[in-house]
This record gives C-alpha cells, structure tokens and sequence, in this order.
C-alpha cells in the first residue's frame, strides 16, 4: 500500500528518489511517527519534500492517496452524528432559512458531493456557498451556517492533517505559478549558476595552488593558473510596453527589478518597444515618439554576445507583424516587424522570448496568428518560474 | 531519541518543527531549515542546543566560504614563514593543521549541535563537496595522514534562504522544513516568549498595525518577527500609548528598512 503512495508522488512530478523513500521507512521502523495520521502527512513530508515549492503537489497526492480513508470512515461517522444532531449546532438563524434547502439533502448525496467537490475545488474557499471552506453556507468546510453538511478540517488527529491540504496553503510556491519578484531574483541567479562554469581560458592567478605547489616544489616558484570566476553574463532586454501588456506591467517591473537588482551581470542593457520590435526602439517605457534609438545602433554597440531577453505577449494584427508599413507608431524603414525580429534574431547568438500569456499547448487559431510565427522565430517561453529557467537554461547552453 | 526537543523560554517551536527536529536526531540526517528572513531559523539552533543542554557550534558561510575551510586548514603560509627563520616544530606538519568547524565538532567528546548558517550564500558546489564528511562523519587529513572521525554524531542544523537551489544529491541526505510566516495566534505566544507581563491592549494593537504593515501591497520588504520584537520593545521604552498605533505609527523605521517601504506605508495609512 506503502509502495503505490510512491508510485502516486511520482506521478504528481514529484523526485522522490529511493534513498529518501527508505529513509521513511526507517522512520516508520524506529516508531517515530506512530499511529498519528497528521504526523505521518508532516513525517513524510519532511523527509519526501525538499522544497516548499512542491509541498502544494505532496499535498495534492496526498489527498488522492488519502481522501478514501478519510471520507469513509471517519467523515461518514462524523456527518451521521452531525445529521443527527442538528439542533445543538451554533448557526446563523437567519441564514438558516435561507439556506434550509441544503438540510434536506442527504447523506449520500452530501458525500457525493463532497467527492466531486474535493476534486474540483483548487483553493480556500471561506464565506461562500459553494465551495469547502470556513464560514460559508456551503454544505462542506467549518464555522458554515448549513446544518446538513460535511465539516471539513478543524482540530484533532486525522482531520488536521486533511485541514492543511484542504487548504492548499503552499499554492502559493508553486513553481508554474506566475513569478513574483523574489522568485524572479533566485532564477536569475542561475544566469550566474552556469556561467562560472564557462570554458575560458585559465588566466587568474591561484594563489593558494601556488603556494602549495611552491612548497612541494622545495621551495622553487611554480605557478597555477585557474579559470576566472567572474561573470560573463551580458543582457540586452526588450519589454514591450504596448496596451495589450497593461494587465501584466506589474509583472514586467518586477521582472525589471530582479534584472537590476541582481548585480552579478557583467552589463544590463534595456529598451523598450511597442507591439512589435521595429526599426526603432524606446528608451523609456513611455515609449514617446522621437525618444528612441536605432536598432542599428544597438547592433554596432553591443556584440553578438549579448543574451537577449524580449519580454511581450506577441499580441498583434498579422499585418502589424508583416506589413512593411505595419507600425503606425514610427518608421518602418523598409522592413516589417518581422523582418527586424530576424534581423535581431540573426545577429544575437541568443535570443529568448518571454511571454505572459503564451498559448503552446493550444492549438493555433487565427487571431494567434504573430505569436504563432513569433514563437517559431524566437524560442518562446511562458513568464513563469518554469518558463524562465527553461529560457536560461537555453541561453547558457553552448552552441 | 532520549531527549525531545519542545522549544526553549524564548523559542516557541511549531509542533511540526518539533517533530522535524526530533526525526533529523533519531535518522541521524542533516535538519535543512528554510523560510523566510527573520523566521527564526538561527535562533532554533539555539534553542535547541539549550533545550538538550548540548555545545552549539556555529558555521557561518560566506560566499567565499569553501568546505575544506569547515574541515581543516592546512597553514602552508606560516609554516613557509617559519621555515625561513628556523622556527622549531617546522617539520612537523600538524603543528599547522588547524581544524574547522566541522572538525571541531567531529573531534568534540561530547555530542554537540552543529549550525550551518547559510549554506546557500557559498559557491553552488559548496554543500556538494561536504556530502561525504556529513554522511559518514569523517574526513582524511592529507598532510598527515590522519582521519578524524566523530567520537559522537553532531547534530547538524542547516539553515538557507532560497538563495540559490542546493543540489539534489545534498537535497535527499536531509530533512526538510520549511518555516511558514506565523500566523496570529503563533505571534502572540513568540511575543509572550520574549515580553513577560506585556499588556494585553498594547500587545494587540501592535500586532493589528504589523499585520496591516504587511498586508500594504507596495511594501517590497515585509517585517518580519525579529523586527515586530525590536518595535514593541522600542515602544515599551519609550513608553509610547499604544492607542494610535496605527494612524501615528511611530518608530516606523525599526519596522521597515526602504524609503519606499516607509512612503508606501505612510500612503496607504491615508485611506
């Protein structure tokens, strides 16, 4: 039985390796979690888990695995006593009216709907209707003013466990969710991670080699030489500041802050466009006519080195991509926004697009039509903590 | 395990965090500790060195921290020094082997509790090269040949910030813990711990402004535990009337560190 909860984990995309699976077990031998359910969640949890960030997924299997045993034994107990026993409950009178509809239902169709629920429901619900949570009219969840329903989490052994993944309180680490500027930082601290592993020549003095070596030597000089350890990381960034990114400019500052907060690049270089990268690009996110320099000029002044990060939902009419009298904002100079992405995209080694609300799974539509030929040009990655390591990982790999 | 530990006067632990320590003693793995700043995660070691009346050894890693440094350092320098001047005791090598941290508490005779501060400030390599010496406690001294081995197993506690990702291959050799922000009721009984005899109004007038404080969405960086600690006391000494905490906030610096953090603040108290 032990085995299949593995097995479960693993499906949900967690890594849980052999060693720490026997190290559980271990803990279940030597008697450390004994016959507490909630202990067990939290023992295994600790051993299992490694990262705040899928404790939100180890509670979701958990839950899978689990939530048998929970609502037949000791929830269907619990909700007889409760049917029965209706009148000793603290409720809202008035709302009791209002909501008398729920009492007549009964216990089977509750526990149904408790199922169905539980597996549908993503995240705390407290004071609705609908949903499992606190203080609601809801059939399920506590402190709810429906007589005939379900409690859900509150004190005491099995249940509390089943309160903390009920309500799914580390959602917010989740790696897929949309970054927040902390997260921001840590991801691009592996733009760092790889790039003191770059294949340079070893040129720096090693001084504590060198000394080594010399007295090994007898005392005659002999020097080391290591790799330096500084960073080589260049970034050319491109945000674009069009209105269809308006619901994500907070997202795009933090993204910003992060890129400069981080003081580990060797130069951080940001423009602005808006829509599409055309002939011109912006020096303030204001993108204010006139207020801007040539793409050319970002061509002759950084090298081909620099790694290019456009941040944009890639939202345009096809023919403000295509037309070569596309961008009604300022010149084209003969070519369209397309051609100036392949342009820019041909004479940056690297060159990664993050967009917000990117649709790779869909299938294509007609309105996706320049994120479609976008995401071709470009490697495209969502704007997400996933997202962005993906894109780093692309722009650290050799080649 | 013989000794449980369950907080100290001036720590109050989570039952989850006392169950996690107690795991890490009885497996005899490392106790990784992350959580946001100002958590508390130093002051468990602390805590729990008190509570099991063990030594407690603190590793503070840099970021130029290396691991050999936790083991031993061989001083090639003075001994280079000293051989010119025909110092005595030259030729002896362990005259200049002087042990780190780590080596220190392998050597210790009785079981001590070992902090690793910070791991993620080091190198990315850094908790790699340390996963021999952790799992079989012992490391080899090359200069003299000489393995140093524990005479009883430290209790390791290591804490982190997420800095950066540690490598998985350390990940599997510990027990995790992560240290959620406490909620309300948790907070009352940390600032029980440290305040005896705090009045009851003051108490939850400072904890509605912090709770506030934090809830301000411009604020970058929240204040967390240590800080609500220095503010209150600040506010006992200076025997401020806790009524208007929250449209006067006074000492507002003890609570928040940025400019923009003290603007935003000062905006959203207008609404």
């Amino acid at each position: 039985m032990f085995l299949e909860f593995f097995y479960t984990l693993k499906a949900k995309g967690l890594d849980v390796s052999m060693t720490e699976w026997l190290t559980l077990m271990e803990a279940l031998d030597k008697g450390l979690i004994g016959s507490d359910f909630s202990n067990f969640y939290y023992i295994s949890r600790m051993i299992l888990v490694k990262s705040e960030s899928d404790y939100d997924k180890y509670d979701m299997a958990f839950m899978e695995f689990f939530h048998d045993i929970q609502s037949e034994n000791e929830l269907s107990e619990e909700l007889r006593k409760w049917l029965d026993k209706g009148d000793d409950m603290e409720f809202d009178k008035q709302n009791q009216e209002l909501y008398s509809f729920n009492q007549q239902r009964n216990a089977d169709e509750v526990k149904r709907m408790f199922r169905e629920r539980i597996s549908e429901q993503n995240s705390e619900h407290n004071g609705g209707n609908h949903w499992i949570g606190t203080s609601g009219g809801s059939a399920f969840g506590h402190h709810g003013r429906n007589v005939g329903g379900i409690r859900v989490g509150e004190q005491g052994g099995m249940q509390s466990a089943f309160q903390v993944m009920g309500e799914r309180k580390y959602q917010d680490f989740r790696n897929d969710r949309v970054l927040n500027m902390r997260q921001y930082q840590v991801a691009f601290r592996r733009l760092r991670q790889y790039s003191s592993r770059l294949d340079v020549p070893k040129t720096e003095l090693d001084i504590d080699k060198t000394i080594e070596k010399t007295c090994d030597n007898g005392g005659y000089l002999q020097l080391e030489f290591d790799r330096p350890r500084k960073n080589t990381v260049k970034l050319l960034l491109l945000f674009d500041c069009g209105g269809t990114m308006i619901p994500f400019m907070e997202l795009c500052n933090e993204l910003f802050q992060a890129v400069h907060k981080a003081n580990h690049f060797k130069d951080v270089k940001t423009y602005y466009f808006h829509n599409c990268i055309y002939s011109k690009v912006y020096k303030t996110a204001e993108c204010e006519v006139g207020d801007w320099v040539d793409l050319d000029y970002l061509f002759k002044h950084y090298d081909k080195d620099y790694k290019v990060i456009i941040v944009g939902d890639a939202q345009m009419a096809p023919e403000e991509l295509l037309d070569p009298n596309g961008n009604y904002r300022g010149p084209n100079d003969g070519h369209s926004g397309y051609e100036w992405c392949q342009l820019l995209n041909s004479k940056y080694k690297k060159c990664v697009w993050m967009n917000p609300r990117y649709h790779k799974e869909l299938t294509r539509m007609h309105w996706m039509e320049s994120e479609d030929k976008l995401s071709k040009l470009f490697h495209m990655y969502t704007l997400s903590v996933d997202g962005l390591k993906e894109a780093i990982t692309y722009l650290l790999k050799n080649k | 395990m013989e000794a449980k530990f369950t907080g100290s006067k001036d720590y109050v632990a989570s039952e989850e965090l006392m169950a996690a320590v107690d795991v890490a003693v009885a497996l005899q793995k490392p106790l990784l500790i992350k959580g946001e700043p100002g958590t508390g995660k130093t002051m468990l070691a602390e805590a729990i060195s008190q509570s099991m009346d063990k030594e407690l050894l603190i590793w503070n890693i840099k970021s130029t921290t290396k691991a050999q440094d936790g083991l031993y350092v061989y001083d090639t320098i003075q001994r280079l020094y000293d051989s010119q001047f025909g110092e005595e005791g030259v030729d002896d090598i362990a005259h200049y082997i002087k042990l780190g941290k780590l080596g220190e508490a392998f050597r210790s005779e009785k079981q001590v509790i070992l902090l690793i501060d910070e791991i993620d400030k080091a190198d990315l390599e850094f908790p790699n090269d340390l996963l021999w010496e952790l799992d079989k406690m012992e490391f080899y001294i090359h200069e003299t040949k000489e393995t140093i081995k524990a005479n009883e197993r430290p209790i390791v506690i290591i804490t982190s910030n997420a800095e950066k990702e540690l490598p998985d291959a350390f990940l599997r050799r510990c027990i995790f813990h992560y240290i959620t922000f406490p909620d309300r009721e948790q907070m009352t009984e940390i600032i029980h711990a440290h305040f005896e005899n705090l009045e009851e109004n003051v108490l939850k007038n400072a904890l509605d402004t912090f709770y506030w404080i934090r809830s301000v969405r411009d604020v970058r960086k929240k204040p967390s535990t240590s800080e609500l600690i220095d503010w209150i006391r600040a506010l006992l000494i200076s025997g401020i009337d806790s009524e208007h905490l929250r449209e006067k906030l006074p000492f507002l610096g003890v609570l928040l560190k940025k400019d923009e953090d003290l603007e935003a603040v000062n905006k959203a108290k207008l609404y």
